[in-house]
């Protein structure tokens, strides 16, 4: 497993290398959507207006939900892609067996997707002004809504198995992943998906706030919740797409 | 004999109201190469999907080295497939990187993968090649990579989905050999294709698939020799005169020169007798070809 981890990455590592401008052109595109909509912000409430304290909450939920973007929404890019380019067959042909060599692509495209949103960060903070206080516990909620976003990955990675053009729908449950990473951490907010580990990330990010062992624990026991559901809905689609035939073509 | 590598019973695949494959069996055996002939959606590639555990089957079963490669994917180790209509590898990788990719994919080690590519580079001329992307090769050198790639893990069982088309005839034949070689080696090959002259020059057995059913399968030589033994090729050294050809066609020999007689080798002599003393430049039992065979049978079936 631990090799197939280092060829995944190395895969990533080198499509990175080999084609810098896409890496360019996400950092790009994420953080002038985020700039104007702090300008926009900025615009509406008058020119004496002051975000404070909420300026660092907003960006780190902003850079949580590109965090968790990538984790919802690689696995289903990535099999749309080997669809249409006709490689998806050959990945099904490995004895570690879909979910494994999924799991592990995952797994692997986290490091590079954390130097994006790393990247992202650094302009953000320097166009805005913003100051984020990084607490290396912090990486442990992250760790949680990102478990989480992969199972809805793979919920979507599902969708896109069966049915190929799920580009779509990808692109507007966008949204509802910003809602999700910006719900309180209480409540039955608990019970959506990534929402306890956003908010725990947010208010040691943002406000400083120490890492709460209780919190912790429900947002990993979320995490795990979901990861296991998308697992169990992506294990079923496997099923079908082999029984229907659907691995092949676009 | 030794056990089959691959085995396949009963497999039968229907899609909504078209049954697409119906109770084929199969079985390859170590050293063999089966030629697996059928016309467009006669099923070859529903079979084919099937047997690399890519498409559960309605029923059946499929056993690679004994083991179901449905419950146990373990059993995939035993397997490479070049898949037709596919592009088998990364067209942004390089082949070495391809090659490292799906070795390690298939379960070996970094440093094995890495070994057993440049090895596999070397034997088949892709050296110069090894940090060239994919996209930019060409086609010939893509379909070879192809082959590399399903042979990075060194399985004991191949599936070639149409590996030799549209190659130009030098890199075909260099194909060709490859996979003679393969089979030479102890592996167990599947070959489908439509080029029958591939069919002929590499396969020990031939299996026909017609409408979803295998109409035919038996041995090579078996085959043209069954299909063989019913004409005649009759060649004079001159063009008769009218009233021999008169009597030929009264006795059903059909053709301008080289003439066809079908029939047994007693009636032939009747044939002959109606050609004496014309000089004679060839009497022959009718040969035929696999191309001829496939016709007949999917004519016929």
């Amino acid at each position: 497993m631990l090799d197939l981890f280092l060829a995944e990455f190395g895969r990533n590592l080198l499509s990175l290398r080999r084609y810098p401008l896409e890496l360019l052109g996400a950092v790009v595109t994420l953080s002038v959507i985020f700039y104007l909509l702090f300008l926009g912000a900025r615009f509406l409430a008058g020119p004496g207006a002051e975000f404070g304290g909420r300026l660092e909450a907003v960006l780190v939920g902003y850079l949580l939900w590109t965090f968790a973007l990538f984790a919802y929404t690689s696995l289903s890019f990535g099999l749309m892609e080997e669809a249409q380019t006709g490689t998806l067959e050959q990945v099904f042909l490995s004895p570690y067996g879909p979910i494994p060599l999924f799991l592990v692509r995952n797994l692997s495209g986290l490091l590079t997707q954390g130097l994006l949103v790393f990247l992202i960060a650094m302009v953000l903070t320097t166009l805005t002004g913003a100051r984020l206080s990084f607490h290396p516990g912090v990486a442990l909620p992250f760790l949680a809504v990102l478990l989480g976003g992969y199972g809805l990955g793979f919920a979507m990675g599902s969708l896109a198995l069966l049915y190929k053009r799920i580009g779509q729908l990808l692109g507007l449950s966008q949204f509802l992943l910003l809602f999700l990473l910006q719900a309180p951490g209480t409540g039955p907010f608990l019970l959506l998906p990534m929402a306890p580990g956003a908010s725990l990330a947010r208010g040691m990010l943002a406000q400083g706030a120490p890492l709460d062992v209780w919190g912790l624990l429900v947002a990993f026991l979320n995490a795990f919740l979901y990861l296991g559901l998308g697992l169990f809905l992506f294990g079923r689609a496997v099923h079908r797409a082999k029984k229907q035939g659907l691995l092949h073509g676009y | 004999m030794a056990r089959p590598y691959l085995e396949a019973h009963g497999l039968y695949k229907r899609f909504g109201a078209l049954e697409a494959v119906k109770n084929v069996h199969l079985t390859l055996h170590p050293g063999e190469i089966l030629a697996f002939l059928g016309k467009n959606g006669a099923g070859k590639s529903t079979t084919v999907k099937m047997l690399s555990g890519l498409l559960l089957p309605d029923r059946g079963e499929v056993h690679l080295l004994g083991k179901n490669p449905f419950r146990e994917p373990l059993a995939l180790k035993h397997l490479g497939a070049v898949l037709e209509g596919n592009r088998n590898t990364y067209w942004r990788l390089t082949p070495l990187e391809n090659l490292v990719y799906f070795g390690v994919a298939r379960g070996l080690r970094l440093a094995a993968a890495r070994k057993r590519a440049w090895e596999l580079l070397e034997e088949y001329a892709l050296l110069g090649k090894a940090h060239t992307e994919v996209r930019h090769l060409s086609r010939g050198m893509q379909q070879k990579l192809a082959l590399l790639q399903a042979l990075i893990h060194d399985p004991e069982v191949l599936l070639l989905d149409e590996p030799t088309l549209g190659l130009d005839v030098e890199t075909a034949l260099l194909m060709r050999d490859k996979i003679r070689t393969l089979a030479q080696a102890g592996k167990a090959i599947l070959l489908t294709t439509h080029q029958m002259e591939v069919a002929e020059a590499l396969a020990d057995r031939v299996a026909i698939i017609h409408q979803g059913e295998v109409v035919v399968e038996e041995t090579k030589e078996g085959l043209l020799a069954r299909f063989a033994g019913e004409h005649y090729v009759l060649e004079l050294e001159e063009k008769p005169p009218l009233e021999v050809i008169k009597q030929l066609r009264a006795l059903g020999v059909e053709g301008e020169g080289p003439f066809f007689f079908r029939g047994n080798a007693q009636a032939l002599w009747q044939v002959l007798e109606a050609v004496k003393p014309l000089p004679l430049k060839k009497v022959a039992k009718g040969e035929t070809d696999l191309l001829e065979i496939f016709l007949k049978v999917v004519g016929h079936a």
